[in-house]
């Protein structure tokens, strides 16, 4: 039921049903809706109870073919009401540190370019060798690397972005600041959600380094 | 993103390729088994960059072959949720539409694209804004936010948005034309 109110909420936006059902709570809704699918069977039938019980059988039909017949519209708003209730502790934030072993180092596009392009140029003196081959994901993540190449020289960005280390920036982060033309302070913040909250402490070091990246980035 | 890892393998080597060059077999046969392959944890293993150490073979019981632990360094592509990509539109529906960053599939519903975009079909299907001056379609460039993850055995399937700020398509193949 907490479920049906919750597609009568939803729906508003699909047009001539939403128009009732705000007002309506989740059983009217049903019937509403039942009423819509499977009126012949339903209408003529006489007593409350008969009504109430044949409604919460066909309450529940429905639902189902909402899911399995109308796919699309039954996932919807599944989904809509988990990303509501995904973002009611806060944005999606980045948790590449948490989620990776200790030995691993973030590499920025320019970087992955540079040994992706590195391994390439080897294998052409290893091809003789027909059994090592290449697979497709390498294929794709070097044109991947190249296409998002901003910089020729990674270490020169690395040195840039090395203050904002000292204000606890990670290297997730500092990664997603090299991967991307960002113009502004204001695009960093939405970009990476995790930095809101230190905000000012971030906004001087980040024009600084913004600045100094945009000098050295590719011309488009 | 991109990411720099040390991972460990056991290798399981025929007798038959013992000798002088039982670390070249072990090698080659580590790049056969592991690159292009994914798993959640780590994400695609794009190439393997190097070898830190090879173990102490061990006989396994009834069998001739030799087990070696393996650690080796190699690049990983592992999309996050949260992370920003930006991705090569491949296919274009009313459903929404398909975009690849590297050896990784996103799928960005119409949902999650901005309510001023609507899909127009034709021979070149797209999401256009009514004032026609910002276009989706297939080879655009688009800057898209990952939202959730599912990792296959040879695939890592993304559903992302570009429903937020500073998202969006980047490069339009249509606007030079």
């Amino acid at each position: 039921m907490a479920e049906k109110g919750g597609k009568g909420f939803s729906l508003p936006k699909n047009g001539k049903s939403a128009l009732k059902s705000p007002a309506s709570k989740g059983k009217d809704d049903i019937s509403a809706k039942s009423k819509r699918g499977r009126k012949v069977q339903f209408d003529p039938e006489g007593s409350l109870d008969t009504n109430l019980t044949k409604s919460n059988g066909k309450a529940d039909q429905p639902s189902s073919k909402g899911v399995s017949g109308k796919g699309g519209k039954g996932e919807k708003v599944g989904s809509g009401s988990k990303s509501q209730t995904a973002k009611a502790p806060g944005p999606l934030e980045l948790r590449v540190e948490q989620e990776l072993p200790d030995n691993t180092t973030c590499l920025m596009d320019c970087e992955a370019a540079d040994i992706l392009q590195g391994i390439q140029e080897q294998m052409v003196v290893l091809s003789e060798d027909p059994a090592i081959k290449l697979p497709i994901a390498f294929d794709r993540g070097l044109t991947y690397a190249q296409r998002n190449r901003l910089y020729d020289n990674p270490e020169t960005v690395k040195q840039i972005l090395k203050p904002l280390k000292e204000h606890g920036v990670s290297d997730g982060e500092l990664c997603m600041i090299a991967n991307f033309a960002v113009e502004s302070v204001d695009e960093v913040f939405a970009l990476v959600p995790s930095f809101k909250t230190k905000k000012s402490k971030l906004r001087v070091p980040l024009e600084n380094v913004l600045g100094e990246l945009a000098k050295l980035r590719r011309p488009a | 993103m991109f990411f720099h890892i040390v991972l460990e393998r056991n290798m399981q080597l025929h007798p038959r390729h013992f000798g002088r060059d039982l670390r070249e077999k072990l090698v080659s046969k580590l790049m056969k088994d592991v690159e292009g392959t994914c798993s959640g944890r780590h994400g695609f293993i794009v190439a393997i960059t190097g070898i830190e150490s090879v173990g102490k073979g061990l006989i396994r019981d009834g069998t001739g072959f030799v087990t070696f632990p393996v650690k080796y360094q190699c690049v990983v592509f592992r999309p996050f949720k949260g992370e920003i990509l930006e991705a090569v539109v491949t296919m274009v529906n009313k459903m929404g539409f398909f975009a690849e960053a590297g050896p990784v599939q996103i799928f960005v519903s119409n949902h999650l694209i901005p309510d001023d975009m609507e899909f127009q079909s034709g021979d070149v299907p797209n999401y256009t804004t009514s004032d026609g001056s910002v276009k989706i379609q297939k080879e655009s460039e688009v800057r898209l936010k990952i939202i959730g993850t599912r990792v296959d055995a040879t695939e890592i399937f993304c559903i992302g948005t570009i429903k937020d700020d500073f998202l969006g398509v980047i490069s339009d193949p249509g606007a030079n034309a």
